[in-house]
């Protein structure tokens, strides 16, 4: 039986916007297939993980105050995490801790929390509390070439700039800033994006991109998956799609 | 001489909605307030005001304090409908006020928006502030929890009066250290029942101390983030506890405190808590305990919280659920309800809802209880039907429809025992699709 090997980056510390759904996503994607998900949480007072162990790397995002606690903690694992990404772990990684893989993430008291620098962008909070990019959001991304609308939520106070390979383009909604054109982050084997709902609930076929890019890799073929019955996610793309984009 | 002004031309529009047939709600206490924001200075108020505030329970819990003070033969001013802003208050006080601002009553009883705490009582007398839980709840409207609590803390700092706290609730409790000098703080706790876990079942907060960011240690959860906790490093959670529910028994309704057992009209955890949050409270007014037990075992909401009805005479119980905390306590109680039945999940993403539905996925829908069919309804009847389909429940049992008739016809096609629960918006027109 074929299997995956899922690291939850602090699962009880960045859960605040039901992010935890993109595993169960993932996890029911890859059952009903009959590969298995093994699925192995990461949180601060743990034995120290080997990323480069892990077919996928998966962080959400969490209330400010905690992040900063974990953010000391995550940046110990710098070198471990920065060789996984190299040899192509494919990381997931939702708002907070989009940011945290960034340069730092500057508040709005300009206190300033170091990222990882892993990536070479960075975020900062806009001077005024009150005003977050918060609302439905739809991007058009292309995976392999593949273009497909992905459908999601933000609510981000940063920031974050000089990115030079969005995850998508925005066609609905906020981005990377307010009113950006580009959202999220994206390399082969890394997507970081602003996008709960959570992300892969309401969009099957990146959820399977990333299932098969891991399963390639692993598995060093050319993996081709069983269709799903995805009735209730078509339907709820089309509602959706057309009240977003067509106003309807 | 303003004030004088603004509370006749209140009084009378209040009568023109009165002919209109028209309740008002938070409409004349809008205007009102615009006028002058400073209005509250001019009530005069010789009665204790006994204020309700949480993320989860103020109306249950404002609407039982005032109904044991009532059939202690008090007259109790209330607002009972839920307008719990500054302005829903300002209404309630405005239909209950004489042209001189004075306000005839033996007790006055709001519940309180979490967040306008501060608000109200900047100008206002308060005796007895009751604060329940908080929880995560409509991110995109409130923002995070944290930043509530801490404008309720520092509204704390220079209060002196009553302030009764669920000390089983770690954002709660650690409000009893925000006024070293005040020395009326009450603590209220409650035994493990039987459903009570060692692992967290749900999503919650309050994982780290609030004071030295330790880890919390949990001797149990009742639900959520509910349960007997202390921090291992700084001792926080171990007060001293004023009301303690012991012998919580859900199938016979009863509990006891003080060794006084209470029998009451629901069956959940979380209400066992909003009523001992009630006694707390209302014990600071030495009302006698026969009274209380006398109220408590009568007292039942008719507005979607918890009600149990017949539909087509088919039993169906309706629960509002606005967070996945009220939606996890539903299911608490479906699942502690070994019967056969059918669930109908009504979930709408309008303003008042919050535009973000990705709080669903907090929702424990796992090993549902002999759940033999779910329909689902709403703006976002595809988002939930996903939603349990992937925790796992046959996908084949599960039916999504837009239209909240379309979906009541179906689910009521069958004579199986059903539960609702709807969100904010979608409460009262499923009420409505239902013929309540």
């Amino acid at each position: 039986m074929k299997e995956l090997n899922i690291l939850y980056l602090y699962p009880d510390i960045l859960e605040l916007y039901g992010d935890y759904g993109n595993i169960q996503v993932l996890k029911y994607r890859l059952e009903k297939r009959g590969i298995k998900a093994i699925v192995t949480p990461y949180s601060i007072g743990d034995a120290i993980p080997n990323f480069k162990d892990y077919d996928l790397v998966f962080a959400g995002g969490g209330a400010d105050q905690e992040q900063s606690i974990l953010a000391k903690d995550l940046i110990k694992y710098k070198d471990n995490i920065k060789d996984a990404i190299d040899q192509g772990v494919f990381f997931l990684l939702i708002c907070g801790a989009y940011q945290l893989f960034g340069k730092y993430y500057k508040g709005v008291e300009g206190n300033i929390i170091p990222g990882l620098d892993i990536f070479p962008y960075y975020t900062e909070a806009i001077n005024d509390r009150k005003k977050r990019c918060i609302g439905n959001v739809v991007i058009d991304v292309d995976l392999n070439g593949k273009g497909t609308k992905v459908i999601g939520f933000g609510n981000h106070g940063g920031q974050t700039y000089d990115i030079t390979t969005p995850f998508g383009k925005v066609l609905f909604g906020n981005g990377n800033k307010f009113g950006d054109d580009n959202e999220g982050f994206f390399l082969k084997n890394v997507i970081a994006t602003y996008l709960h709902g959570p992300l892969l609930s309401k969009n099957p076929e990146l959820a399977d991109y990333i299932i098969k890019y891991c399963l390639d890799r692993k598995y060093n073929e050319d993996t081709i998956l069983d269709s799903l019955d995805d009735t209730f996610e078509n339907l709820c793309r089309k509602q959706l799609l057309n009240r977003f984009l067509n106003n309807n | 001489m303003k004030n004088f002004f603004i509370i006749l031309i209140m009084k009378l529009l209040n009568i023109g909605l009165k002919i209109c047939g028209k309740h008002g709600g938070n409409f004349l206490g809008k205007i009102a307030y615009d006028w002058n924001p400073n209005i509250f200075k001019y009530f005069k108020v010789n009665s204790p005001v006994i204020a309700v505030t949480a993320t989860n329970g103020k109306t249950m819990t404002n609407n039982a304090i005032g109904y044991v003070l009532k059939t202690a033969g008090k007259k109790v001013v209330s607002n009972t409908e839920g307008n719990n802003m500054e302005t829903g208050i300002l209404s309630t006080i405005l239909k209950n006020c004489t042209l001189t601002g004075k306000i005839k009553a033996d007790y006055l009883v709001f519940e309180v928006d979490e967040g306008y705490v501060p608000v109200v009582f900047k100008d206002f007398p308060l005796d007895t502030l009751v604060v329940l839980d908080f929880f995560r709840d409509q991110l995109d409207r409130n923002g995070e929890v944290e930043s509530l609590i801490l404008k309720i803390n520092e509204f704390l700092k220079t209060y002196t009066g009553n302030l009764v706290l669920n000390n089983d609730d770690p954002n709660v409790a650690r409000l009893g250290k925000a006024n070293p000098d005040n020395k009326n703080v009450y603590y209220f706790s409650a035994e493990k029942y039987d459903f009570a876990t060692t692992e967290q079942k749900e999503a919650g907060e309050g994982k780290f101390c609030p004071f030295c960011k330790t880890r919390l240690e949990y001797e149990y959860y009742q639900y959520s983030h509910i349960g007997k906790f202390k921090c291992p490093n700084c001792g926080y959670g171990d007060n001293p506890i004023y009301k303690l529910a012991t012998n919580i028994d859900l199938k016979n309704r009863t509990f006891k405190v003080d060794d006084v057992t209470y029998k009451i009209r629901f069956n959940s955890i979380y209400n066992i808590y909003n009523l001992l949050a009630v006694i707390t409270c209302v014990s600071l007014y030495s009302i006698d305990t026969k009274i209380i037990k006398e109220a408590l075992s009568k007292f039942v909401l008719n507005n979607g919280r918890l009600e149990e009805v017949k539909v087509r005479g088919i039993p169906t119980i309706i629960n509002l659920a606005k967070n996945p905390t009220g939606s996890n306590v539903s299911l608490r109680i479906l699942n502690e309800d070994d019967e056969e039945k059918e669930l109908l999940f009504v979930l709408n993403d309008n303003i008042a809802d919050g535009f973000d539905v990705s709080w669903i996925w907090d929702i424990n829908f796992d090993n549902l209880n002999n759940v033999s069919r779910i329909v689902t309804s709403g703006t976002r009847a595809y988002d939930i039907a996903i939603r349990i389909k992937t925790s796992g429940y046959d996908a084949s049992k599960i039916e999504p429809y837009l239209d909240l008739h379309d979906a009541v016809e179906n689910l009521y096609k069958t004579n199986v025992k059903k539960y609702v629960i709807a969100n904010y918006t979608a409460l009262q027109p499923t009420r409505k699709e239902l013929k309540l």
